[in-house]
């Protein structure tokens, strides 16, 4: 049964009426129209899905959204606001920068088809958050051994992801100095 | 500029007039004045909302091909897509580079039927390229005989720099040129759209397209200012933001979410449909045809959940038609095969050398079944009206052949069809001949149910359903001369149909689906000219074909032939050399005079600190250390390129287990267009190749497909990529080449030659999964 449930989604409050068990992936993509996380398995095997739930990567295609609720969602279209608010950044400074991530993301070339990104730009937002310079073993073992499955790539951009990673570790890093 | 066909105008103005019935907010920037003639302005993610109308543009006009803006902005229009290789890029570079501007001034149409004037198969970057060069090399010298008018120089003496063109003293913005201007251009091409044709090799026409023609002056290499750099990808920024609207994200007025419930086998016939609990789920429907049925409702989540209801109470015929993935190549050696399809070499030479050869060398090679395994399962959106009109929004590679495609399956003419293309996930090649996606699902839920219907694949459904890439064997025999060189080789190719896209829909609804002749087909570029050869391909049906969904339905995947062809020819290569103990790379050198490919050979081998020597080292076999090392190498030329693959591996004989350590990859495709994006086109490429030679393989029982999950199709992870060593050449003098498909090829056998060396034990089939090399190990 449909009832209505109040979730912060990228610091912004919203009400849906939603079935509690309906997977959190559905209602930020069909209700909320937040397209950047995709389905990939459906079963948590991918990470295509991948969101923040209070800072944690949690795999939005097999979470029901009453876990969400009274928690924190940030998907990618959040973390340039995320970033902002971190680092008290004014608002016309914020307009113009994205997230440190995102912006390695772009500065590597890292998406091919891109599909799987997403996801791998929000496990970089949770791996930095817990290691601010890790090296390229921690990288990989945190994109393949951490949370329930590997983070998958089809177009093989592994190398690129870890390359932009490093990447944003030094500009959060260099940011976190000034 | 001026529309190119009165028709056009019209065209535009219905697109308004459906813009307001639709009554939704769209924002629109609306029509762009472009030289005194509207023409609807494109790339607005709003425009998806709109139902397309079918004709192409006609591409004997340079308005359907390009506009300049009077803001200095081109739109340049291609059939072809981004598949995720940097297409996007390259395009962009080359129109620049003709019109002598700067690449970010461009931006691109890629894939609309109703936009796009060219058709064409995306992974056909060569022959896409050259028409949009072409189109922009013919534009510049009718700019220049503007600019040459309104400044009262002659074209000869007009110098161009970043779009303005300057001379006699004045400059003029192409810009100002083309303001109020009509640039009356006839662009010559030849060739036309796809049809649906059971004739043709692939199952359709034009594969390519249409063609520009003519030899417009082209830029010369060395006054190059774009080709050559590394501009960035022009899609990327929106993907990483989230603002780039997909595939998936697609949303009409209306429509309703559809998943389907699909056979219990592969050749599973419908008995009865399970019971749709009306009160459960009170707005959806079941929707069926033939065999294929599917549960439609405006809520994705009430589809998902009542269709999964409907599947429970299902009932479907048993079927058990398939040999099970253990015994393939047993099937296909059982084939009655008769003569081969395709026959390549010097027949004649070869088979003498063959009967004369002091000593005959042989050994057979195999593979099974693996398959393009998006990361998104496959999605489309389809609204057929009800005089047959019709739209499809979807992510095929081959646009114009997915319309004839969908024409032939509709009945209808196919200027009533129009596809739009949008991004999704990378496919490697699935849908380079119009089919095998989720379009055919949709258009007839939506022809049914006379909805827009939009039609989400579920992971199971699309490792299950969707084609593959199929098994194969092949036989190979040399005859050698008393250096252990190679005088003549004799190779034996024989697949599965590898050119039938059939989308499944269409085939469980038992609608019209064409489809080629099986046929084998040598794709090798044969690179060892010292070496007589006869290489023959022979094709069998599709594996379960007489099964109503057309059982494990062959199509091509990333480097395709080549790619299982290349194994066979190079892990026979590495044995040969093995055999007459040579070193592999001195060996690949002594049997070819292409410097092409030995400069590639011998630069990448000394980035790899490569030390020539005979595998594999002497002492191995009889080891007992825990880890064993070795290093391998593999080559291919396709497509004006030369690839070379240097794999360092190590095995745990306990285990059999195979690390990839390293992995050097060394390219010359020719001029390099864009050297960072080859260069991740390049890594990327080792990534796919490692997870093909090491773990992928679809499973399936005497029913059905069983590799449905990432658990069980299994592709390489992050942790399992080793360190990555890029060699790229650039040549001036050798025109362009195939820059990024070919790198998964050079893996696979550079792997098992590693594999060899370390233990002296050859695989002669891949995956090389920690069972299969230690049952290899056990019986070494």
């Amino acid at each position: 049964m449909a009832s209505e449930l109040t979730l912060t989604v990228n610091n912004a409050k919203q009400t849906v009426r939603a079935a509690p068990d309906m997977p959190l992936l559905l209602v930020l993509r069909n209700e909320l129209k937040l397209t950047g996380p995709r389905l990939g398995c459906g079963m948590a095997q991918c990470g295509a899905c991948a969101v923040l739930v209070d800072g944690e990567e949690m795999r939005a295609c097999v979470t029901p959204v009453s876990f969400a609720v009274g928690k924190k969602v940030t998907t990618i279209e959040g973390l340039p606001a995320a970033w902002a608010e971190q680092k008290h950044l004014s608002e016309a400074v914020a307009a113009k920068t994205l997230h440190p991530v995102q912006q390695a993301w772009i500065d590597e070339q890292v998406p091919q088809c891109g599909y799987c990104q997403s996801g791998m730009m929000i496990a970089a937002v949770e791996l930095l958050s817990r290691n601010a310079n890790p090296s390229v073993a921690q990288i990989k073992d945190a994109f393949t051994n951490k949370g329930p499955s590997p983070h998958l790539c089809r177009c093989g951009t592994y190398s690129a992801i870890i390359d932009a990673v490093q990447r944003a570790a030094k500009a959060m890093g260099t940011e976190k100095g000034k | 500029m001026e529309i190119g066909e009165p028709g056009r105008t019209e065209v535009a103005m219905n697109s308004l007039e459906e813009e307001k019935r639709n009554s939704m907010a769209i924002t629109r920037r609306g029509f762009v004045k472009a030289g005194g003639a509207l023409v609807v302005s494109l790339a607005l993610p709003a425009e998806i909302l709109l139902k397309a109308e079918a004709a192409s543009p006609d591409a004997t006009q340079l308005v359907s091909w390009l506009e300049i803006h009077s803001d200095g902005t081109t739109l340049a229009r291609t059939g072809r897509t981004e598949t995720g290789t940097g297409m996007s890029g390259y395009y962009a570079q080359a129109i620049a580079e003709e019109l002598r501007v700067r690449p970010e001034t461009i931006s691109l149409v890629m894939g609309d039927t109703d936009r796009t004037p060219d058709g064409g198969y995306s992974a056909g970057f060569l022959t896409g390229m050259e028409n949009v060069r072409k189109v922009a090399a013919y534009t510049y010298q009718a700019l220049l005989e503007l600019a040459a008018k309104q400044l009262g120089a002659s074209a000869s003496d007009l110098r161009v720099a970043e779009g303005v063109v300057s001379g006699g003293g004045k400059s003029v913005s192409y810009g100002q040129l083309v303001h109020g201007q009509q640039l009356e251009l006839k662009i010559p091409v030849k060739g036309e759209l796809p049809k649906p044709d059971a004739n043709g090799w692939v199952g359709m026409t034009s594969l390519d397209g249409i063609t520009v023609t003519g030899e417009p002056s082209i830029k010369p290499v060395k006054e190059f200012k774009v080709i050559g750099t590394s501009h960035p990808l022009p899609g990327i920024p929106d993907k990483v933001t989230g603002k780039t609207k997909w595939s998936c994200d697609v949303e009409l007025p209306g429509m309703l979410h559809a998943r389907m419930v699909r056979p219990a086998t592969m050749g599973s016939t419908l008995i009865s449909v399970g019971d749709l609990e009306r009160k459960k789920f009170p707005t959806a429907d079941v929707v069926k045809k033939g065999n294929l049925v599917g549960v439609v409702s405006p809520s994705e989540w009430e589809a998902i959940r009542a269709a999964e209801a409907v599947a429970a109470g299902t009932k479907w015929t048993e079927w058990a038609g398939l040999p099970g993935s253990e015994n393939v190549s047993r099937a296909i050696r059982e084939y009655k095969w008769e003569k081969a399809d395709e026959s390549k070499g010097n027949a004649d030479a070869a088979k003498e050398a063959l009967a004369k050869a002091a000593k005959l060398f042989s050994a057979s090679y195999e593979q099974g079944y693996t398959r393009h395994a998006p990361i998104g399962p496959f999605v489309a959106v389809a609204d057929v009206r009800s005089d047959g009109s019709t739209t499809v929004w979807t992510h095929s590679a081959q646009s114009q052949g997915l319309r004839a495609r969908i024409a032939y399956l509709l009945g209808v003419p196919t200027e009533k069809v129009a596809v739009r293309w949008l991004e999704h996930s990378g496919q490697y090649g699935r849908t380079t001949f119009g089919g095998d996606g989720a379009e055919a699902d949709a258009v007839i839920l939506s022809q049914l149910t006379g909805k827009p219907v939009r039609v989400q694949w579920v992971l199971q459904e699309d490792l299950a359903w969707s084609s593959v890439s199929p098994a194969w064997v092949a036989d190979f025999k040399a005859s050698v001369d008393e250096h252990g060189h190679l005088a003549a080789v004799h190779s034996a190719f024989y697949s599965p149909h590898m050119t039938d896209p059939r989308p499944v829909g269409a085939l469980l609804a038992g609608m019209p689906s064409a489809t080629s002749k099986p046929a084998g087909f040598v794709a090798t570029e044969w690179p060892y000219d010292k070496i007589q050869r006869l290489e023959e391909a022979f094709g069998m049906p599709n594996v379960g074909g007489e099964a109503a969904s057309g059982g494990l339905r062959g199509n091509i995947m990333r480097t395709p032939g080549q790619r299982q062809q290349c194994f066979a020819l190079e892990g026979f290569l590495n044995e040969a050399a093995a055999a007459a103990g040579m070193d592999p790379i001195e060996f690949r050198i002594a049997h070819t005079t292409d410097q092409r490919l030995i400069d590639i050979l011998q630069a990448t081998a000394k980035a790899a600190q490569w030390e020539a020597r005979r595998s594999p080292r002497s002492g191995v076999g009889k080891s007992v250390a825990k880890e064993l090392t070795g290093r391998g190498v593999c080559i291919i030329v396709r497509s004006n390129a030369y690839w070379v693959g240097i794999a360092e591996a190590t095995v745990t004989p306990a285990t059999g287990a195979v690390r990839v350590t390293k992995f050097t990859i060394g390219c010359e495709p020719g001029k390099i267009i864009n050297p960072r994006q080859l260069e991740r086109c390049m890594k990327s490429g080792v990534v796919m190749g490692l997870s093909e030679a090491l773990k992928e393989e679809v499973t399936f029982d005497r029913s059905k497909v069983t590799s449905t999950n990432w658990s069980r199709y299994k592709i390489l992870t992050m942790e399992e990529m080793p360190e990555i060593q890029l060699v790229t050449i650039s040549r001036d003098d050798k025109g362009f080449g195939g820059g990024s498909e070919a790198a998964n090829a050079v893996v696979p056998a550079a792997v098992a030659a590693a594999l060899f060396e370390a233990t002296g034990v050859w695989a002669r089939r891949i995956p090389l999964t920690s069972g299969y090399v230690q049952q290899l190990l056990q019986n070494g």
